[in-house]
């Protein structure tokens, strides 16, 4: 590796690390932000998420090669780690490292959106049920019902077979559309038992229309079981989509996904073990943080004398 | 009261399934693509492609194909898969058995595992040990199903040759086998693909099970066992898990998708010939037929499984049942 | 074996306790070789099969009149084996008689009679059934019966192939089973999931997905098969399959394929590689004209200069390198290995500078964005290739990044199979990545392919001096001017470019050492198993 990029992965290791103790100064004011802290994985996951987000975001920088150069497919296909290629590169020689961080992009990216096209769903839907109640709360909890009645890989599955090169956009629709149904339970629930409460009964007497009292008043007090839920979900996302690439039907070379990278280093698994040893467990880290966020973010909102 | 609960629990789940064939048969026919396969180097007549979407009524109108369907399921017909040379519920009965073999063990893995673990974690709260395997769980539970499933192929088939990479038993020694050799045969060949798919679930319910034991060890009556002096392991394996079994039934139940969803992706990596395996072939093949009785069976499990959690968690806690009509 | 004693071992120990209980056969008729493959067939009936999974098994089921030897000869009928037919005779230079082994029995104890192959005959050139072989007939003007065990082909016009295409394309079926099945019918039909033939082997058991079972017959009447059981083991792909062998699952697969797969075959105890000579080449092939419109020319694969700089960018011997190692060629042309017009025909050389130059001069030029356009159209293409193949897969993507340096944009479209096969028809697309699986000789391959009116004839590429020499070179008699005539078709293909060749691989198979008389024939590489054996002493306990 050269110069630039070294100094800009050490900057991005220093960045992640400063923000997250940026965080922990403004937190400290705050019961469930010191909750929140006290929360080692979460801490961990948090630099970790950083990270791959900044590397992600400055690739061109942190990145020591263009992610789909072949510089030698005969003399340098398959070579294991070395300081040229910290990772290895992958049987079209291209560096792997370099891939892994453009690949951030995509699989970050996908689970992000997908996951907040998944939450805008969700919540609307839940909301609505939740509010209305009567009949249309019947319609949309047995489309729910319908929904969460068939294993979601499957639900892609089929609707793959509509695309022969799924475009990225509809992926992430796709990913989102499959994924709201747990999330509206959870709204319509909390909808139906905050519907009843005075502050609310007081909006709709001074005459707030229901889409007011919706967004203003219901929404807010329901926030933190969705932002654990949506945490929670973006490392899920995350794993399906990895799972669509491996199987051929999510992210199409030349971009890079994590997923796509563990599927190209099959073939060579038993010859060059690294091509999809690597891109498989940062898959994993990348996951694992998101739900070590999402467990101390739940612990935080919703403190209980056990967990603390 | 009971009776009548069960039965509209029934009707429910019995309409869910049905909502989901219908759905899938709509969407699936308006994809592009014939299901006939013929190779790139031997084009099929358009007259034979037109004389066999008229012999298998796929010339017909959406809306008739449907009442067919519909019909012909009644009668326990669910059309003919041409990507696999057999009738649907013919592959569906090939198939099955294997996914339901793999994620029953994957499943008794997943509870029995995920429970001894969470008794440790829980009764080492916030000690090394807890600290230590919490993380691996967390970790565990994170990882991607086909990964873990690639590592172990490359670690214990390609590396140490202690199991095979796949498949269901040996081809050309089974049939040979007296009956506990064949049963051997079928564990030797299970071990990998159940221990991928097991592993990642036992994480998941460690996890959940910690959680539920901590609570419960919070609790009065647990207090009150420990202040007349009850010994801590006493405590725990007695007063505190017989509480938190209750949830591990709904659990079990519930966990079905995620078995079906691992086991399309581990059913790739082992080349086991379930129906996951199965599903993504129907779907690259466009076999409509195929594609519509697996996703009915698919919802037909998942309902079932949350149909059968509910029902054991209503007869072992009658306040549900009361709640729940 | 592999079976050692592990922590884990949950199957071990009743596995020891099972083997040392199994199997009793004993001798020199003993013996079960397990063959992996991707190839699932969904049909055994031999004329509607539709891959090579299908027709190895096959090979084993049925019979032929008469089988190449092992040089594959396709001119006249030197080196040809009797199976079916004892003997035959040219009547006149177009009447050719062959004589049944009256010994020859279906499996349900029927004899084979020359009807039988007046039955095969009409069913293979029927269009409902729609033959691979159809067009590979057409030469044939009769097949009739002059007793039950004499049948006589009549021939329209004299030429070099002609018994090769009598025997060849065809096995014979019994006309007793499937008279009465509407022909519409036959690629779902039940015979085609439980066949009964009249070869060495008989059909067992057949789980579409998983595995098939066929046992010798012990009154085969050209001799007993030494080996008892066939098996096949139907898995997802080639990395399960060469697992498979790796941990001894299996005991031959007929491709290894990359580097990698051959190196880990070599290093598996109780392995041997047995390469053989390479049937098949992988190409692209450049759609002349507009995609979905064939009454345009293809705005950029209409022009040869354009097509010419388009394959000089390539480095093919590189990508060939880097996907198969040292076990593939380029080739001089759409030819395999094993065609005897493999010969050093002049191709395009690997000059990326000229290529740039070349598409500079044709109006591409390059904007600021890194790729050539012209009149404010992007030099972009789409390649379409079948998603289930790695080797195509690597050679998108080397392609890809490879055209991308002289500032061309190639997108990668992996298709399923059936999809490619509509958008060929259909001329709906602008390159095909393809593998050929060829026949013994050019004379089908590449007429089939490459001259105007052709049955698969998707790049549209009209050449009259070219389908003039071909012509000439499958109807002249000599060897040596056939080769002659091939060589200037050849050249002038290569010239003009509408498809770019890119890999020929070695075909390498690995098949369990302790087999005994191991022979691979090129055009089918499994069809001698009949003959192979396993040494009394060798066997172990899947072959008791």
């Amino acid at each position: 590796m050269t110069t630039r990029p070294t100094i800009a992965l050490v900057g991005a290791l220093i960045l992640a690390m400063g923000v997250v103790e940026l965080l922990r100064l403004r937190a400290r004011r705050s019961g469930s932000g010191r909750r929140f802290f006290a929360h080692r994985p979460a801490v961990w996951g948090v630099r970790i998420l950083l990270f791959f987000t900044v590397a992600a975001l400055l690739a061109p920088l942190v990145a020591p090669y263009d992610p789909a150069a072949q510089p030698g497919i005969v003399t340098l296909q398959n070579t294991p780690p070395s300081w040229a290629h910290p990772l290895g590169t992958d049987a079209y020689s291209s560096d792997i490292w370099s891939r892994l961080v453009y690949g951030g992009r995509v699989s970050l990216g996908v689970g992000l959106l997908a996951t907040l096209v998944a939450m805008t769903v969700g919540v609307t839907i839940g909301a609505v049920a939740g509010y209305a109640r009567g009949w249309i709360d019947s319609l949309l909890m047995r489309l729910v019902d319908v929904g969460l009645a068939v294993p979601r890989i499957f639900m892609l599955l089929f609707a793959v077979a509509y695309w022969n090169r799924i475009p990225l956009s509809i992926l992430v629709l796709l990913l989102g559309l499959t994924g709201w149904f747990t999330t509206s339970r959870l709204v319509r629930a909390e909808t139906l038992s905050l519907r009843g409460r005075p502050f609310v009964d007081a909006a709709r007497a001074i005459g707030a229309s229901p889409t007011r009292v919706l967004i203003r008043h219901l929404l807010p007090s329901a926030l933190a079981p969705i932002i654990v839920s949506a945490v929670l979900s973006v490392g899920n996302v995350m794993l399906l989509e990895a799972g669509l690439s491996f199987l051929g039907f999510g992210v199409q070379p030349p971009t890079p996904s994590w997923g796509t990278m563990v599927a190209d280093g099959q073939a060579q698994l038993a010859l060059a073990p690294w091509t999809s040893f690597f891109p498989g467990l940062t898959i994993a880290l990348v996951v694992m943080s998101w739900n070590a966020v999402g467990d101390a973010l739940r612990d935080a909102f919703d403190p209980r004398p056990e967990h603390a | 009261m009971g009776g009548v609960w069960l039965i509209r629990r029934i009707a429910a789940a019995a309409a869910i399934v049905f909502a989901v064939v219908s759905i899938t048969f709509v969407a699936i026919h308006l994809a592009p693509g014939s299901p006939f396969l013929p190779p790139p180097d031997r084009p099929l007549d358009t007259a034979v492609v037109a004389r066999l979407n008229r012999q298998f009524g796929l010339d017909q109108p959406i809306r008739v194909q449907y009442v067919r369907y519909l019909k012909n399921l009644a009668h326990g017909n669910l059309g003919y898969a041409f990507s696999r040379g057999q009738t649907v519920r013919a592959a569906l009965a090939t198939t099955i058995p294997d996914t339901l073999l793999l994620a029953g063990t994957a499943l008794s893995l997943d509870l029995g595992l995920g429970l001894i673990l969470g008794v440790v974690l829980a009764a080492r709260a916030r000690r090394a040990t807890d600290v230590i395997l919490s993380n691996l769980t967390l970790f565990i539970y994170s990882v991607p199903a086909f990964w873990l499933g690639l590592v172990l192929v490359f670690v214990f088939a390609d590396w140490l040759h202690w199991f095979p990479g796949g498949f269901t038993n040996t081809p050309g020694l089974y049939e040979n086998l007296p009956f506990f050799g064949q049963l051997g045969d079928r564990l030797h060949h299970l071990a990998l693909p159940a221990l991928t798919l097991g592993l990642v679930g036992a994480a998941g319910t460690a996890r959940y099970q910690r959680a539920a034991l901590l609570e419960t060890l919070g609790r009065e009556f647990v207090r009150t066992a420990r202040a007349k002096g009850v010994r801590e392991r006493r405590v725990i394996l007695v007063h505190a898990l017989r509480n938190s079994l209750l949830p591990l039934i709904t659990l079990a139940g519930l966990s079905l998708p995620f078995l079906l969803t691992g086991s399309v992706l581990i059913e790739s990596v082992f080349s086991w010939p379930g129906m996951g395996r199965m599903a993504t072939d129907a779907v690259l093949a466009r076999d409509h037929a195929l594609v519509s009785g697996i996703a009915m069976v698919a919802s037909a499990m998942v309902v079932t499984g949350s149909l059968v959690a509910d029902v054991l968690y209503a007869a072992a806690d009658p306040r549900i049942r009361e709640r729940a009509t | 074996m592999n079976f050692r004693v592990s922590l884990l071992a949950i199957g071990a120990l009743p596995l020891a306790l099972g083997c040392s209980s199994s199997g009793s056969c004993k001798g020199d008729y003993c013996g079960t070789v397990v063959f992996v493959t991707a190839n699932n067939p969904k049909t055994l009936l031999p004329p509607v099969i539709d891959n090579t999974g299908a027709r190895d098994i096959d090979e084993q089921l049925f019979l032929r009149l008469a089988d190449p030897g092992m040089t594959t000869n396709t001119i006249g009928d030197s080196g040809w084996v009797p199976r079916l037919a004892t003997r035959w005779e040219w009547d006149d230079p177009k009447t050719l008689v062959f004589h049944l082994d009256p010994r020859a029995r279906w499996h349900d104890g029927v004899p084979v009679t020359a009807n039988d192959v007046a039955f095969s005959f009409d069913a293979y050139r029927d269009p409902v059934v729609n033959s691979a072989a159809r067009n590979s007939l057409t030469k044939i003007a009769s097949v009739t019966v002059r007793d039950s065990v004499t049948a006589v082909f009549r021939f329209k016009e004299q030429y070099p192939t002609a018994f090769y295409d009598a025997v060849y394309q065809m096995w014979v079926i019994p006309q007793h089973l499937l008279a009465q099945v509407p022909r519409t019918d036959w690629l779902t039909a039940a015979y085609g999931m439980h066949p009964i033939g009249d070869g060495p082997y008989r059909f067992v058991s057949m789980v579409p997905g998983q595995t098939l079972e066929l046992v010798a017959d012990s009154t085969f009447f050209q001799g007993r098969p030494h080996l008892r059981r066939l098996v096949w083991k139907f898995v997802t792909g080639s990395t399960v399959a060469v697992n498979d062998i790796a941990t001894g699952q299996a005991d031959a697969i007929d491709f290894l394929g990359s580097p990698a797969n051959i190196d880990l075959a070599r290093k598996t105890p109780g392995m041997s590689l047995v390469p053989y000579p390479g049937s098949n080449y992988m190409y692209l092939e450049l759609n002349t004209r507009a995609n979905g419109d064939s009454s345009e020319p293809h705005p950029v694969f209409g022009d040869r200069e354009v097509r010419r700089a388009l394959t000089m960018a390539l480095d093919r011997q590189a990508m060939s390198t880097n996907v198969f190692g040292s076990y593939s060629k380029v080739p001089p042309g759409p030819i395999p290995q094993w065609w005897p017009i493999w010969d050093s025909v002049r191709t395009l050389p690997f000059d990326s500078a000229g290529a740039a130059r070349l598409l500079a001069s044709r109006g591409w030029r390059l904007s600021a964005d890194g790729f050539r356009s012209k009149d404010s159209v992007r030099l972009s293409f789409e390649v379409i290739f079948t998603s289930t193949s790695g080797a195509r897969q690597a050679y998108a993507r080397l392609m890809q990044a490879q055209w991308k340096s002289v500032g061309v944009d190639m997108q990668i479209q992996p298709l399923d199979q059936n999809l490619i096969q509509d958008r060929l028809s259909s001329g709906k697309f602008d390159a095909v990545l393809q593998g050929f699986n060829s026949d013994p000789t050019p004379a089908s391959g590449i007429v089939q392919h490459w001259t105007r009116g052709a049955p698969d004839h998707y790049s549209h590429w009209v050449n009259d001096d070219f389908d003039r020499l071909v012509t000439q070179a499958t109807s002249v008699a000599s060897a040596k001017q056939s080769k002659l005539y091939w060589r200037a078709a050849l050249n002038i293909i290569n010239a003009d470019a509408p498809g770019i060749w890119l890999a020929a691989p070695d075909n390498v198979a690995a098949v369990a050492s302790r087999i005994a008389d191991v022979r691979l024939r090129p055009d089918s590489y499994w069809a001698l198993a009949w003959t192979w054996r396993i040494p009394a002493d060798r066997l172990i306990d899947r072959d008791r």
